[in-house]
């Protein structure tokens, strides 16, 4: 048994101890997500598969079904970001797309789960560990080194060497994705993992949050990885394949590019530094010898390197920010055209403050800046010790990353991901230009204490709160734990609080009808396998619809035993969404107990889910019950109810619509909506809680299970539209029958609807909180699909 | 000796409480289930995450183990077993306790990646809550042994324990250890459901063991100092002191694992809210009983 993401080594001795040990330890990341493991009946803990949080705790990645192609993307970098060994695990016959071939495929049953788990335990024993391990590499990964001039950054190559224009030696930076060309436009490619990804995704010029895999064999720590840290000078190795070491320049022999010296690979993947500096250095030339872009460029008249898109005052010495126009003008007259920071430094005084004209005797107080005066002494307005203004200002050069400031400012693009550590600066302008991540910039100007907060974030984005902090853009999904598979969020931060949201589904439609037309039975089966969520009511979504078209009337007992397998799948949906949310919201308890017995009942016929009754109605009792509960959801997530609102949040809001009110069947077996005011997330809850007592009485009154006989169309023509209540709301689907064939079919559903609210319902709300309210949506991304 | 004895003390309980996190997390008690996973872990590669502030990712689990090691020195076992019974063992816990902040800012902050930072600055907000919930009632504890020495706060509870003697310094100082701890409900800045493992989703193989080998040694520290401070230590009829240490120390860890799986995560804002408007009031009122009913009452 070969395991392709063996980690290098020998098996043998204490490695095979090791080996065995994670056999029995089996942690796995679930994609697309745990809940549609459930709804396909798989008990991954009974199993004896763990689940995690974050795929670097995973030793397993589990992919369960069909996984439409954006996602196919995501789960490349999932399993890029996975520690070795690891392995890939598919149930069902699923395309894994870029995917390495599975390690074990199992077929999509329970029954498959655990012989797939024997064969997982069996793979980690023996092959936990090869001496020759693959590399894995994807498109959604893929980034490369370019070389660029310091001073011309137009001069790009694909190799070292010098610049032709001024003969300094060219700087490796990575290549941003949209140089790469085919399969790297995508940037779905962050999304799954989201975590080392944070930092760049703000910046969308680059690609290298994509490349976990490559990252981890970089950097591989002192654990006798495949890094050999070599004799740095003569030795050349690939940027996509560390293990490649060559005494002189060359090809890689893997991958076929042209080898770099180690050194400088070192220094710019792990440093960082020289991604920014670049960018500082060509800003230059925009700044200094480009007249069309000065208009908009306010400067400082001491610090040129300062550069704003608006007026203000310098971060540095806090003067007023002056055109940089109007400073090129002045220098120009002065004659000291050459000389950048002198000549602006003396052309500012006619156009702007006069006493700052001699540097060397104005005394200036390091809180405030706008206090000067000629001789030492004590500020006016806090008594501290003046200094003079000269001091200051080296003192702020001085103090670590000042003087990146105003180059990172320009954000430029491709390599703006120098904010990584080296230069600040970016804090002040983070908003503007997408905040690049993480980078710690302003909290080091903060720390100089040569400047007033005030003074630091004043360009800062406020948010409603008032507080000016760093903005940055966050992943959340499309595989977070605590959100349904498939929904991606794209969060911009402001702290913990969310300033922007964005959120997606998946965003490849799938075609109902992909050959132009199908039989009935197709149709629906079709239909019930896009919505691995609710696959029972949009198959009777379909059946309806075609009998509508068909003009036939479905005999009692048969919509019957419709209710009931329409009513079992609501309970077993609201089950699984509880499981999701209380995991959601740390409640661990509840969320096993619900997902048993989703479990329990998603199949069951009628006896068994009478069987099952008591101990759903002790868990919704247990639900209403849970401490603190009230404290934590109520408030979150208010929504009014409105046309857009469907279903049980709808309901929750105080709306009675329910298409079951329509159907003549379930009035029939005493059928009234129930409705919760409220509408936030306790009322969801609530209200998805009172559903399932109310299905379970449905079932008990309906009282069959007898399974519909499969109603022959005919070959007749016609065009029917049907409305099933499904778990998450209404969905209407209009179909037309050519002579017994599907020719045409449109279908709206509820999530699609819920989701255009996510963004206004995430507005200002603390992180945490954002998450209960979309999680208390209860979305189905696959719908957006439809 | 008696660090040797300690050490091995320690490393037992820090394996029992990992079996019953395991069995909090699986729903299933499996003995061999912490080992497996501590040498899977070591088994694994590890990996620095892009651009990282590579002194604070290293250094981040290697403090919090260290600083929960060096609460466990002061925290008695038996009259003797201790590592080092310092004239102020009580504030010294303290202030090493105070280094869990550190370490988890430090931690959330290295990798340079969004989830860890929020959580390693909520792990900030979630201090401002707790800290003075963890030293008001300690204050008050000292009051009546009248020493920090903690093994003269453990023979000041003979007569009568402290969770009786001044129950609500015991609550006030549960939840805040709690807090301390980051178990759940107060799991803000690891929390798996909203921030995808938040401070610990960059970490992997070693680090990430270290990482949680220095949580498990700071839950047994935590639960050391509440059965020190409150229940009456090693003080127990029949068996040897260190034995009732034992059993004191695993029932507070069990019950410390154990009730966040029934609560809702806190929201933030309202722990904050809570821990000021009423928690330390409530701690104030604490500590001016304790003065009265130790100034009246000669136990």
């Amino acid at each position: 048994m070969t395991m392709l993401g063996a980690r290098e080594g020998t098996l043998s001795g204490l490695r095979k101890l090791v080996a065995a040990a994670m056999a029995r330890d089996l942690r796995v990341f679930v994609l697309p997500g745990p809940e549609i493991a459930r709804a396909h009946r798989l008990d991954l803990s009974a199993a004896g598969l763990q689940m995690v949080a974050s795929p670097r705790h995973a030793s397993v990645l589990l992919v369960v079904g069909d996984m439409p192609p954006t996602l196919l993307t995501a789960a490349t970098v999932v399993y890029a970001q996975m520690m070795r060994p690891r392995a890939l695990f598919v149930l069902g016959d699923g395309k894994t797309g870029a995917l390495p071939p599975a390690d074990v495929r199992a077929p999509l049953s329970p029954e498959g789960l655990v012989a797939g788990v024997v064969q997982l335990r069996d793979a980690f024993a023996k092959g936990a560990f090869r001496t020759a391990t693959s590399d894995f590499d994807a498109p959604a990964l893929g980034t490369r080194i370019e070389y660029v001039c310091p001073m011309h950054p137009e001069v790009v190559r694909d190799e070292p060497g010098d610049c032709p224009k001024c003969g300094m030696t060219l700087m490796p930076r990575e290549a941003s994705s949209q140089r790469h060309g085919a399969g790297h436009g995508d940037h779905v490619g962050h999304e799954g993992h989201g975590t080392q990804d944070g930092q760049t995704a703000g910046d969308d010029h680059d690609g290298h949050g994509q490349h976990g895999d490559h990252g981890s064999h970089h950097e591989h720590d002192d654990d006798g990885g495949a890094a050999t840290p070599g004799a740095a000078a003569e030795d050349y190795t690939c940027s996509m394949h560390p293990e490649v070491s060559r005494p002189g320049p060359g090809k890689c022999p893997k991958c076929g590019m042209t080898l770099v010296p180690r050194s400088e690979l070192a220094e710019g993947a792990e440093h960082g530094g020289h991604g920014g500096h670049a960018g500082k250095h060509t800003a230059h030339p925009a700044d200094r010898h480009d007249a069309s872009t000065a208009a908009e460029d306010y400067t400082c008249s001491m610090h040129p390197e300062v550069s704003r898109p608006e007026p203000g005052k310098c971060p540095k010495c806090g003067m007023t920010l002056v055109p940089r126009s109007e400073l090129a003008e002045g220098a120009e007259h002065g004659g000291h055209g050459q000389h950048g920071g002198h000549a602006g430094k003396h052309a500012a005084h006619p156009a702007d403050r006069h006493d700052a004209s001699a540097a060397a005797e104005d005394y200036t107080c390091s809180m405030h800046p706008e206090v000067s005066q000629p001789g030492p002494g004590k500020c006016p307005k806090c008594g501290m010790t003046l200094v003079p203004r000269s001091e200051l200002a080296e003192g702020a050069e001085h103090g670590g990353h000042g003087q990146h400031g105003g180059h990172a400012a320009h954000g430029h693009g491709a390599q703006g991901n120098g904010g990584g550590q080296g230069s600040s600066g970016h804090g002040a302008h983070g908003g503007d230009h997408g905040g690049s991540g993480t980078d710690h910039g302003s909290m080091d100007h903060a720390g100089m204490g040569f400047m007033s907060m005030v003074e630091v974030t004043k360009d800062l984005p406020r948010s409603g709160d008032g507080l000016p902090m760093e903005w940055i853009d966050a992943p959340f999904g499309p595989f977070f734990p605590g959100l349904p598979g498939g929904l991606s969020l794209n969060l911009t931060l402001d702290g913990d609080t969310i300033a922007r949201a964005e959120a997606a589904a998946m965003s490849d439609p799938a075609d109902l009808l992909p050959s132009g037309s199908m039989t009935p039975d197709a149709f629906a089966a079709r239909l019930s396998g896009l919505v691995p969520l609710a696959p029972m009511s949009y198959a009777l979504l379909a059946r309806r619809a075609i009998e509508a078209a068909a003009g036939i009337e479905m005999p009692d007992g048969a919509a019957r035993s419709r209710i009931v397998a329409l009513e079992r799948e609501r309970i077993a949906s609201h089950l699984n969404w509880l499981a999701l949310f209380a995991h959601q919201n740390g409640l661990e308890d509840l969320a096993v107990r619900a997902a048993s017995l989703q479990l329990a009942v998603a199949w069951a016929d009628v006896a068994a889910i009478e069987e099952r009754g008591p101990a759903l109605r002790a868990l919704c009792d247990r639900v209403r019950r849970v401490p603190l509960l009230r404290a934590r959801l109520s408030g979150v997530g208010r929504l009014a109810d409105a046309d857009d609102l469907r279903g049980p949040v709808s309901r929750a809001s105080g709306g009675t619509a329910d298409g079951r009110s329509d159907d003549p069947a379930s009035v029939a077996l005493g059928f009234a909506p129930v409705s919760t005011g409220g509408g936030d997330a306790l009322a969801r809850l609530r209200q998805r809680i009172d559903e399932i007592g109310q299905s379970l009485a449905l079932i008990a009154a309906a009282g069959s299970t007898a399974a519909p006989a499969p109603v022959e169309t005919g070959a007749v023509s016609g065009q029917g539209t049907a409305i099933v209540e499904t778990p998450r709301g209404a969905a209407t689907l209009q179909v037309t029958l050519e002579v017994g064939k599907v020719t045409a079919a449109k279908i709206s559903t509820p999530s699609v609807r819920h989701l255009a609210l996510v963004p206004a319902l995430c507005d200002q709300q603390e992180l945490g909180d954002a998450m209960v309210a979309i999680g208390s949506l209860d979305l189905c991304p696959w719908e957006a699909r439809l | 000796m008696s660090v040797a004895l300690i050490l091995l003390f320690l490393a037992v309980a820090v394996y029992l409480v990992a079996v019953l996190e395991s069995w909090a997390a699986g729903g299933r008690l499996r003995l061999e289930a912490p080992i497996m996973a501590a040498v899977a872990l070591l088994g694994r590669e590890s990996v620095l995450p892009r651009k990282p502030d590579r002194l604070f990712f290293e250094a981040g689990p290697i403090l919090l183990l260290v600083a929960a090691l060096l609460a466990v020195a002061v925290i008695p076992l038996a009259p003797g077993l201790i590592v080092t019974d310092l004239a102020t063992g009580a504030l010294f816990l303290n202030a090493v306790l105070a280094y869990v902040l550190v370490a988890l800012i430090m931690a959330g902050w290295g990798p340079n990646g969004a989830y860890g930072m929020i959580g390693g600055w909520r792990f900030l907000g979630q201090f401002i809550a707790y800290s003075m919930l963890i030293v008001m009632p300690i204050t008050a504890v000292a009051m009546r042994a009248e020493s920090l020495t903690t093994t003269e706060i453990v023979m000041s509870q003979t007569e009568l324990w402290n969770i009786a003697y001044q129950p609500l310094g015991f609550v006030l100082f549960m939840i805040a250890g709690m807090g301390l701890t980051f178990l759940p409900p107060f799991d803000l800045p690891n929390a798996a459901g909203d921030l995808a493992g938040g401070v610990e989703a960059e970490y992997s193989g070693a680090r990430l063991a270290v990482f949680r080998l220095g949580r498990m040694v700071l839950i047994v520290a935590v639960a050391g100092a509440t059965v020190t401070f409150y229940l009456g230590g090693w003080l127990g009829p029949v068996l040897p002191p260190w034995a009732w240490s034992a059993v004191k120390i695993l029932a507070v860890a069990a019950a410390m694992l154990l009730v966040g799986r029934y609560m809702p995560r806190v929201r933030e804002a309202q722990y904050l809210a809570l821990s000021w408007k009423l928690g330390v009031p409530l701690a104030l009122a604490n500590i001016f009983l304790v003065g009265v009913i130790a100034l009246v009452v000669p136990i």
